[in-house]
């Protein structure tokens, strides 16, 4: 168990690094002046001109510059906006109600799609599995932005079930709608992988076992088929945060949730690219983090992994 | 268990699951089939294709020759007819700019699925190409390629995107039409790679191991020329099916950057960009037909593209079927 630990661990420090020096190229890649760059391409004047130099350590070599965009990023110092707004700052304060919103759609995603995912496993091929499997396969192909703008419409606008938009003091209420926007994105891929893994333990011997020494279906199905087939529906729900938070800035914008999604979405369209490439970075930290915990977590549910 | 190798426990027969009728109906002097032939075979019987393939053949023909479905120019608006309704010759009336939506549509499918058949493209070669190599010749180069993947496959899609598209915008402001499709193609194919080399390594260290490679190499041929007769075309189901559904998501993908305002630029006519245009007419609750009728292009394309994917996956690995 500690080896695999100890492996995971270090496999994630170059992946680390390797995405921090991407993320850094595609920074230091942008034409122009660095500094007018910096400065909102305003004309700057000389003293101006060597404090951000020396802030943003511009006159170092590359090497150097990587090594310290790399301290900043573990150090959370992220820069600042062209406002002057430490960025850090900024994700502080509207990162909470996009974890809030992730915490709830991945809820939504686990629940429904394991529950309808076993449903349609349990019987193959029958009426219920092809209704889920053809609602699955349009969920995936209808773009999350005009889910999100259907629910909009129909919950928000004609039914006035819910408010169209959040705003800034939401509340847990008015995030259901944006969850189960962002939720039904992944939770096709949640439904298919159920199924498929529940058909698959249907048929395995310990389970045949299981039946023969005359347990009840009912136990059956909980404790042996379902136990054994949702190690990898776990595991793919943690990899699915990554497509959570891309669908977040897509689901914060359309419901004007003040998010990280959102901040990074206005960021953009001020074509501030220092500040979307801080903000992108805090989130693969999160995804990479994630993912790490996720495979920790896969290590304990299958004793299996433990002994490769 | 150990003494059997990757790729040879299909050869052990499931007695109890086969009819012995049907072992008896196996016509073992038959001339073996090709691997392709057969799923072909299968193919032809699945009514899934078929509606795959008539979604497409449609789609195909849009982008071919637009004209035949609407003689307006989805290039040329005019203020005066913003919103006019439904009239002759334009059945879906007009968008806020006074564009015609469905000329729009007809003509916003040839950017939006050339976007997707490039990168999809891009991404099975790169993929297959790494992932070959870190499969066959494992060691070091294995390693290596797989740590240098990992990088990628480390950064959500669409967040990588993000940067990519924003950096490139930047550097490239005068970029034209296919200039503004390859920026987006890039970003696309920078992060979706490691997906196609996961799966190519998986099935060539699958394959290597199979007795036909070695009765090749017993016969003289060399390492080469095993990897590149007998090793790639026998691991490219998995590939073939990926691509095919990765086509879908990479169109999706290009129309949630394009409604964040990074996929193609505004004057390429293309369904994201329709979509993104139309979202303000969704708080008003008027004129929705702007809005629906790209977005409808779009999730029947997709739809096809995935269907396609399931049908080849069926039809190449009858083994899931069976199930």
């Amino acid at each position: 168990m500690w080896w695999y630990v100890g492996k995971r661990l270090l496999q994630t420090i170059p992946v680390f690094l390797g995405a921090t020096l991407i993320l850094f190229s595609l920074l230091k890649l942008r034409p122009g002046d660095p500094i007018l760059n910096l400065a909102g391409n305003k004309p700057v004047s000389q003293e101006v001109r060597d404090a951000l130099a020396a802030q943003y350590n511009l006159d170092d070599p590359l090497f150097v510059q990587w090594v310290l965009f790399v301290k900043n990023a573990i150090t959370f110092n992220f820069g600042e906006t062209f406002s002057g707004q430490p960025v850090f700052d900024l994700i502080k304060d509207t990162f909470p109600v996009t974890v809030v919103l992730a915490v709830m759609a991945l809820a939504i995603d686990a629940i429904l799609g394991i529950i309808l995912g076993t449903l349609a496993g349990l019987r193959r091929n029958g009426a219920f599995d092809t209704v889920v499997l053809v609602i699955s396969l349009i969920l995936i192909s209808v773009p999350i932005f005009v889910v999100g703008f259907v629910a909009q419409l129909t919950f928000g606008v004609k039914l006035q079930w819910v408010p169209a938009t959040v705003g800034g003091d939401w509340t847990l209420s008015e995030l259901v709608l944006p969850a189960i926007v962002l939720a039904v994105a992944n939770f096709a891929y949640t439904i298919r992988l159920t199924r498929t893994s529940v058909a698959e333990n249907l048929t395995a011997d310990h389970v045949r076992t299981a039946r023969a020494k005359g347990l009840s279906n009912r136990l059956v199905v909980r404790n042996h088929v379902l136990r054994n087939s949702l190690v990898p529906v776990v595991t793919y729900l943690g990899i699915n945060l990554g497509a959570l938070m891309a669908g977040a800035i897509i689901t914060e914008t359309i419901f004007n949730i003040p998010g990280v999604g959102n901040t990074a979405f206005l960021a953009i369209q001020r074509g501030e690219t220092s500040t979307v490439v801080a903000i992108v970075t805090f989130m693969v930290m999160v995804y990479v983090l994630m993912s790490l915990l996720v495979d920790l977590l896969y290590a304990v549910l299958d004793p299996r992994i433990r002994y490769v | 268990m150990s003494d059997i190798r990757a790729g040879q426990e299909r050869f052990v027969a499931p007695v109890e699951e086969t009819p012995l009728r049907a072992i008896d109906a196996v016509d073992v002097d038959a001339v073996p089939e090709n691997q392709w032939k057969e799923a072909w075979k299968r193919l032809r019987t699945s009514p899934i294709f078929w509606l795959a393939s008539l979604i497409l053949l449609v789609v195909a023909v849009m982008i071919a020759f637009p004209t035949l479905f609407t003689d307006a120019d989805p290039t040329k608006g005019s203020l005066s007819l913003s919103f006019e309704p439904a009239s002759e010759g334009h059945p879906f009336g007009y968008t806020r700019q006074g564009y015609d939506v469905w000329a729009r549509t007809v003509y916003g499918a040839r950017a939006s699925v050339s976007v997707g058949v490039i990168t999809a493209i891009l991404t099975a070669i790169l993929g297959m190409i790494t992932g070959a190599i870190a499969g066959f010749y494992g060691g070091l180069a294995d390693s290596l390629m797989s740590r240098f993947s990992d990088i990628f496959f480390s950064i959500p899609l669409l967040l990588g995107c993000i940067v990519v598209v924003a950096v490139l915008n930047n550097t490239f402001p005068e970029r034209g039409y296919w200039g503004s499709v390859m920026v987006v193609v890039a970003a696309l194919a920078l992060f979706a790679w490691p997906q196609v080399t996961r799966q190519m390594r998986a099935a060539v260290l699958e394959v290597k191991n199979l007795e036909f490679v070695d009765a090749a190499t017993a016969i003289g041929a060399s390492k080469f020329q095993n990897l590149r007769r007998h090793i790639v075309p026998n691991s490219l189901a998995p590939v073939i099916v990926t691509t095919t559904i990765s086509l879908g998501v990479f169109i999706v993908a290009e129309s949630s950057l394009s409604f964040l305002g990074l996929g193609l630029p505004t004057n390429v006519v293309s369904w994201g960009n329709d979509i993104s245009a139309a979202q303000n007419q969704i708080r008003s609750g008027q004129n929705l037909q702007v809005m629906f009728l790209p977005a409808a292009a779009l999730a029947f394309t997709v739809l096809g593209f995935i269907l396609l994917g399931e049908a080849v996956r069926e039809a190449l690995d009858p083994k899931a079927r069976k199930k």
